[in-house]
Formats: structure tokens, sequence, C-alpha cells
């Protein structure tokens, strides 16, 4: 019997027999956990949800869900008989059923179920009731996105799988209903995987983060850890939250850099003095001090709502990235001289 | 690779429309009677260079009047222009053969044109400044005004779906409209074109009541000859062999053509409905006065001959028992009909479920079903049916099986399955390409069966398309005549055989109603479905 909830063992993720991801692995260990799937288009992530419906085979590897084998190179459980529901990023409706019909489709099918899904509330949460009476055609790519994301979860699946759920959705609208897609999900203990390519969206709505790179899971962790953490030069890479500066250990929890001089910190991982190592520098790492004497060239600013990220050019000619709050008094032009407070303090030191 | 319920269907029907073709093929191998000798120094060369300078006269006329017309209608505005667009595909209502019966009537000595010199300037010999048309000028005539509505139809689309922005660039570029039309318009629609082109001209290599009546030889009227009258039916499906590489070449043409425009009509980014040019005095009325020419004698010249003649002779309308041709040809429209959507339907959804390769080629096999002429299937089916009947009773001691199916309402039915099998197919085909593949995915989710998802989705949404296969379908049982002729139990008949047989027996006169009829009906369906036809979407 299996530990967890719902299990992808060393499978191995197919699209027209050529494969996208290898070996994967990925697990929720409790129902209503909420894993998000995260990485650059076309990796396969689509075909991980498609796989997970059973819309595609597997020949390597097994798919778990409540004990039950519903995927292996043997064994192959028809979409309809999984109890999944899958959310796709096109529209997906029925063009010959309004929008109402095609919401309620997917209580007709479950009509006895103990999770507390209110059709009438997620209606309105979701912000669709002006256009239940309307055909697919008659409605924007947003709303079909939303009232597909309805049908799926008034359908009370065991599983439900979210393809870009939010990807046509209004930028001034997404976060509201990011917030209300998970207090839904939450509530009503619907295991969830998200596929975004989103990595905040994915950091909001994620219990767990899996990311997908280079045709293999290259980090499956919680938001926190694969943020602060990442475990690969690739998942550094795809965050873009970041630069890499080279950097030798000097002690236990010290390290030196060229141009920034002395760093401390705490080592997540133990390096032998002397080591020549990349250091993770991330924008919110370093502090402006106006009084340093540490000075770096400002090169571009960008406007970042509660934030300015800097980029600031090292002598060495290395691009640092620098977050300083949009209400600090004295914002600093292009060609400028930006202070870095010193000495440089880390709270934790991630090298490669 | 899982053969399910849906597979096995398709691959059933499939195989089923192919039989007949590889009859055919089969047959070339043959031994025949010495009339093949015969036929071979001296009618063959005929037979073939008739059928050449027919094909290439008809391609010509129909190119000139589709695309003008095409052209006329969809880039100006002139008194009536909206009226033509459609009105132009009602000479779709008028069979070659019937055609070919109009202008006999018309222009023959003593005939309609004769009547109406007299009336208007008296008694004398006109009959010699009345023009004939009749052998091969009568024969390209009635086929080119019959047929030239697939390039109109196909043109017409391609046009409007060119960019404004195209245009724009001729007159920036200071074209005049003549040049715009032959350096940009035409050449953008090349592809439409050549698809409309090779509609007419497997069309007219089919074509068999016009060619028959003005008595001119070609492979079609040899294929039924040889099988009529020297009873030779290895012969015929040589001939037929013949004309099918004729005709597949022109098969593979027109889908090459057709993959082609589609990149053209399904442009969606940066189109621009045009605004029409709007024509003044004398161009306009030039305009109006050549569309309205080709809707006369396309349309209104072979009705009203027919008309004419119906009131002149009003006892040929009490001697044809219209009910009865009428409920034949009804009953043969539904249950052609029935049959052919149902079993596209499920034949389309099989291919659409098992995403096969055999099926796919399979079914691409049996869609080239409307390029085969009507008059070769009727001889394929028969030899088929020959063959396994002599086999059965060999090998099983059975008694004859061939009056089932030969001269049956059942045989006639099956080889019309197999010749519109296509129409059907594609028309369905084109309606299940709307349907997004995730509407399908999306009801396995929600716990349909395939078999559900079928019924309850997809049936629903393809409504429309149906209606329009069933009535497309309606329009050529309507108008189809060799199946019928060859096929058709004793004593029934239909509007087409109907007139075939008068007209055959130089009873023009008594020809006239059951034309008159099938015109009416055909033109009924023809306006019930224009909206369709003339789509003015990229739907």
């Amino acid at each position: 019997m299996s530990k967890n909830f719902f299990e992808i063992n060393n499978v191995t993720f197919a699209i027209g027999g050529m494969n996208k991801v290898t070996d994967a692995n990925i697990h929720i260990k409790n129902e209503g956990e909420i894993i998000c799937i995260l990485g650059p288009s076309g990796i396969g992530k689509t075909t991980i949800l498609r796989t997970i419906a059973g819309l595609e085979k597997i020949n390597k590897g097994q798919i778990i869900l409540k004990d039950k084998i519903i995927s292996s190179d043997k064994t192959h459980l028809e979409p309809e008989k999984r109890n999944i529901a899958l959310s796709f990023q096109e529209n997906s409706l029925f063009p010959h059923y309004t929008v109402d019909k095609n919401i309620h489709l997917g209580l007709k099918k479950n009509s006895i179920k103990d999770k507390s899904i209110d059709s009438n509330e997620i209606i309105k949460i979701l912000n669709i009731s002006n256009i239940l009476n309307k055909y697919p055609h008659q409605i924007s790519a947003g709303e079909a996105q939303r009232a597909s994301l309805a049908r799926s979860l008034i359908s009370q699946p065991d599983l439900l799988l979210l393809d870009e759920p939010l990807s046509n959705v209004d930028q001034s609208f997404k976060e509201d209903i990011q917030v209300a897609l998970k207090q839904i999900l939450k509530k009503s203990k619907i295991s969830t995987i998200v596929v975004t390519h989103d990595s905040y969206e994915a950091f909001y709505l994620g219990d767990k983060c899996a990311l997908i790179l280079n045709g293999e899971v290259k980090q499956f962790d919680d938001p926190y850890n694969v943020y602060h953490f990442p475990n690969s030069v690739e998942v550094v890479n795809f965050l873009n939250r970041g630069i890499l500066l080279p950097a030798k250990v000097t002690g236990g929890n010290s390290l030196e850099n060229d141009d920034l001089g002395i760093i401390k910190g705490k080592f997540i991982k133990h390096y032998p003095n002397g080591s020549n190592v990349q250091l993770l520098l991330q924008p919110e790492d370093l502090e402006h001090d106006d009084d340093s004497n540490l000075k770096l060239e400002v090169v571009d600013r960008k406007f970042r709502g509660t934030n300015f990220i800097y980029t600031l050019r090292t002598p060495s000619n290395r691009l640092i990235p620098v977050a300083v709050h949009t209400h600090h008094w004295e914002q600093h032009e292009i060609n400028e001289k930006f202070g870095i407070k010193r000495p440089i303090e880390l709270e934790h030191i991630v090298c490669f | 690779m899982r053969i399910n319920f849906w597979y096995l269907s398709s691959f059933i029907i499939s195989l089923f429309v192919i039989i007949p073709i590889l009859t055919v093929f089969s047959s070339f191998f043959e031994q025949t009677t010495n009339y093949f000798d015969i036929l071979k120094e001296t009618f063959l060369f005929e037979y073939t260079f008739n059928s050449l300078i027919l094909l290439i006269s008809v391609l010509i006329l129909t190119f000139l009047i589709g695309t003008s017309t095409a052209y006329l209608v969809s880039f100006y505005d002139f008194p009536l222009s909206n009226f033509f667009k459609w009105a132009l595909i009602l000479s779709f209502a008028v069979p070659p053969y019937i055609y070919a019966y109009s202008l006999t009537a018309f222009f023959e000595n003593y005939g309609t044109a004769y009547t109406i010199l007299k009336n208007l300037f008296g008694e004398a010999n006109y009959n010699q400044h009345i023009p004939k048309f009749d052998g091969m000028l009568g024969s390209i005539l009635s086929i080119s005004v019959s047929l030239f509505g697939y390039v109109y139809i196909l043109t017409r689309a391609s046009f409007l779906y060119q960019s404004q922005s195209l245009i724009d660039l001729g007159k920036n570029l200071g074209f005049t409209n003549f040049q715009s039309f032959y350096k940009i318009i035409l050449p953008a629609a090349r592809p439409a074109i050549v698809a409309g082109l090779s509609l007419v001209a497997m069309e007219t290599l089919a074509e068999f009541g016009a060619v028959d009546f003005f008595s001119i030889n070609t492979l079609t009227t040899g294929i039924y000859n040889s099988w009529i009258a020297f009873d030779d039916l290895a012969f015929a499906n040589q001939l037929s062999f013949f004309l099918l590489l004729f005709i597949f070449a022109l098969f593979i043409l027109e889908n090459l053509s057709r993959k082609k425009a589609k990149y053209h009509f399904n442009s969606r980014g940066g189109f621009k409905q045009k605004a029409k040019l709007k024509l003044t005095d004398k161009k306009s009325f030039l305009a109006f006065l050549y569309c309205f020419f080709i809707f006369f004698i396309s349309f209104l010249f072979p009705l009203s001959q027919m008309l004419y003649w119906t009131i002149k002779f009003p006892e040929n309308l009490f001697d044809l028992n219209a009910l009865d041709l009428f409920l034949n040809t009804l009953y043969l429209v539904i249950i052609s009909s029935f049959i052919l959507i149902t079993f596209s339907l499920i034949s389309n959804y099989g291919n659409r479920v098992s995403k096969n390769k055999v099926l796919n080629i399979l079914s691409t096999l049996s869609i080239s079903g409307y390029a085969i002429p009507g008059v070769i299937l009727a001889v394929a089916f028969i030899t088929f049916i020959a063959w396994m009947d002599e086999s059965m009773i060999k090998a099983l001691g059975l008694t004859s099986i061939k009056k089932v199916f030969i001269g049956s309402i059942l045989g006639l039915v099956i080889v019309y399955f197999v010749r519109f099998y296509s129409l059907a197919f594609n028309g369905i085909k084109s309606g299940y390409e709307k349907i997004n593949i995730y509407v399908d995915e999306s009801a396995y989710l929600l716990g349909y069966s395939k078999r559900k998802t079928f019924l309850n989705i997809h049936v629903p949404i393809l409504r429309n398309s149906l209606l329009f296969v069933g009535i497309l379908v309606a329009l050529e049982i309507i108008r189809e005549l060799p199946i019928a002729l060859i096929l058709r139990p004793f004593n029934f008949e239909t509007f087409a055989t109907t007139a075939y047989i008068s007209a055959s027996e130089d009873l023009l006169e008594a020809a006239a109603v059951p034309s008159l009829f099938l015109i009416l009906i055909a033109a009924l369906f023809i306006m019930i479905t224009s909206k369709y036809i003339l789509r003015d979407t990229s739907e």
C-alpha cells in the first residue's frame, strides 16, 4: 500500500513517440495538497497532465492514485474511469451548451460527494454569473477559461489538473482569482496539480513545486526552498532571480569576491577552505547604503511597484541585481554611483 | 493499437467503398471479346480525342465564366450584385443533359427560336440563320454552363479572403484594376481556381447524359456502350482504367491545390474585410449585364424553355405520373442520405478516435470515389457482383443472388453510397475539424464513454453539417443519371431517367416535364444550402 495519496514513480512521459520528461518522481502526500509544475514552454508540462488524466499512455514507471495503479506499462485506466478532471488551457467547453449547462455537466456525474463544493459559490468567485446563459462562442477566452475551471471544480474529482489555469485571465483580476482558487481548493480538499510557467503563481498556489528542466524533474520541494535553495545552476537560471558570482571560500562562514570583498553568512552546504565556488546572489541579498564606500555603477533601473531593481556593474564588469524599496528617498540614475552596505552579511549562502 | 468498435467500423466502411475501384484495376488484365481489337483499331483514338477536346474546351470556358463572375461579385458593387452572388450557383440545378435538351429545343429547326422569330416578324425561312448548337459544340456549352459554378464558388471564396493590403499594394504600385486582377488577385487565387477546375475536369470526364444526347463518343459513353451494346464488361472496365488514370492525375492535382488553398482560407490575423468598389453608370450597367447574361443562359434559359414546353404540351404533364417519380426520387434520397450520413459519421469518428495510419490511408483512398464516373462505378459494381455470385455458386452451390443487387433499390443505394461517400465524408469531416479535440477529452474526463461522447456531444454539434450534407447528397441523387439508368429496378423511374428516356426517343417535349420538376426541386435545395455554400466567414 502506498503511503502517498498520489504518486508518479519513475515515469517517462512521452508524446507522439518522443520522450519529453524521463524518470519523473512526484507525489502528493495528503489529500487536498496542491502541487505546481513549473518549467519553460514546450518542456512537457502539459504532457504530464494529459498522461495523468489518461489521455496519453506510458511505457515506463507507474502512476498511482488512492492506492490504485492507473497507469503503467501494463495498465491503462480509461480517462472516463479515473475521476480526474483536467482544465485545459484552450477552450474546451461544449459549443452547443450554454456556459451554465457546461458547468453543471460536471455536477451531474458526481451528485453524491462529500466534498463541500457549492456551485453557486464557485460561479460567484470566478465572476462568471453574467455569462451563464451565453454560448461558448459568445464569451472571451478568459471567461471560457474560468468557466472551464468552474466545470472542473464542480465535478469534484479525486485529482484536479489545471493547465495554465489563469493564462488568459486579465492581470487585474488574476491575483484575486488565485486567492479565491486556493481557498476553494483548500476548503474542499481537492488535490490539485497546477501547470504554470509563472513562478510567482507556482510559489503562491503550490504546497510543493516541481521544476521541469531539460527533460527531467530538477527539483521537487516546497516553494521557499525552490526559491532560496535552488539545487542546480539550471534552476537558478530558470527562476532568473539572481546571478552567480565567482568567489573563494575563506572560512566556515565566509567567502570573498574580488569586487564585493568579504561576504559572511551560513553555508547551506560545506565547502573546504580555499575552494573556488559560484555564489548565488539574489536581488534582496545586498542592501543599499548611500554612505558606503563600496560604490558600483548603475546600468539599469526597473520599477517593480514595491521596489526598484537596480542593475549594477562591478569593476570586473559583472552585472548584479539589487532591490531597493520604492520609498527610498533618493533614486539613482543610470551612470551614477550606488553604495552597497558593508559588511555584506547573507541569511544563507548558496554556492555551486 | 487496440481494435475497438470504432476502428473496426471505420475500417470496414472504407474498405467497402474501395472495392469497386479495386475491381476496375483488377479487370484491366482480363480477357475481352474481339470488340476490343476492333475498337482499338478504330474508335479508341476517337474516344480519347473527343474526351480531350471536350475537357480542354470546358476547362477554358468554365475558367473564363467562373473567375470573371466571381471577380465582379466579390470586388464590385453594382445593381443586383448581392442577388447574383447566390443566383449564379443556381446553374447547378440544371444538369448538362437537361441543358443539352434546352439548347436543342431552342435552336433546332422549327424550335423555340424559330417560333419567337415567326411571332415577332411573321413567317420566313429563319432556320438557316439560326445557329445550331449540337454535337461537340453543344456538349461543350452544356457542360460548361452547368459546371462553371465549381470555379465560381471556390474562386469567390478565395477572393473573399484575399487581404485588402494586397489589393492596396497594387494601387500603390500604380496598377489599373485590370492589372491588379491578373497580376495580384488571380495568381493569389490560383490554388482555389485549380481546385475548381479539377472538379470541373472530373465531372466532364464523367459526363454521360449530354455527350450521349449529342452522340459524341467519349471514353464514358464508350464504357456504357461496350457494356450495353456488346455486353463486354471486361472491356468496359479496361476503358474505365484508361479514364481512371486521367482522373487520378486530376484527383492528385486537386488535392495538392486544396492543401495550398487551405493556407489561404485560414488566414486570420490581419484579415480586413474588403470594401466593395461601387461601380457607376456604364461600368455598373455592363457588370450587371454580364452577370445577368450568365445567370440567364445558365439558369433562366433552360428553366423557361422547359416551362414553355410544359405549358405548350400540357398533355405531357398529365401523362407523367409526377407524384410517383417524386416519391421514387424521395425514397432514394432518404434511404441514401440516411445511410451515407450514418456511415460517414461513424467512419469520421472512428478516424478521430483511432488516429491510425492504416485507417487514414484507407479513408483517403475511399474518398476518391467522387472522382470515379457513375458509369464506371455501376459497371464495376456489376462486375464485382457477377464475380462474387459465380464464386459463391461454385464454392457453396448456392443459388444466384445477382437479382438481389442488380436491378434493385439495394444495388442502387450501394453504388450511390460509393459514389457520394466522399461528399458525405468530407462534409462531415469539415464539421468535425471545427470541433476542438479538447471537447472530446473534456467529455471523457467528465466520465462520458466514447459512444456517449459521439451521441451526446458530437452529433448535436454537427447537426448543421449533417443537414448540409443531407441536402448536398439529395441534390446529387436528384440530378444523377447513369447509375440510376444502369441499376434501377424494372419500372422504377426518377425524374432524371424519365427525362433521359424521353429525350433518347426524340421526344424532347415529353422530357421537358420531368426536367422542369428536376430543375425546380434542385433549385429549391440549392437555395436552402446557399448560405452554407457561400459562407462568408472562415468557419
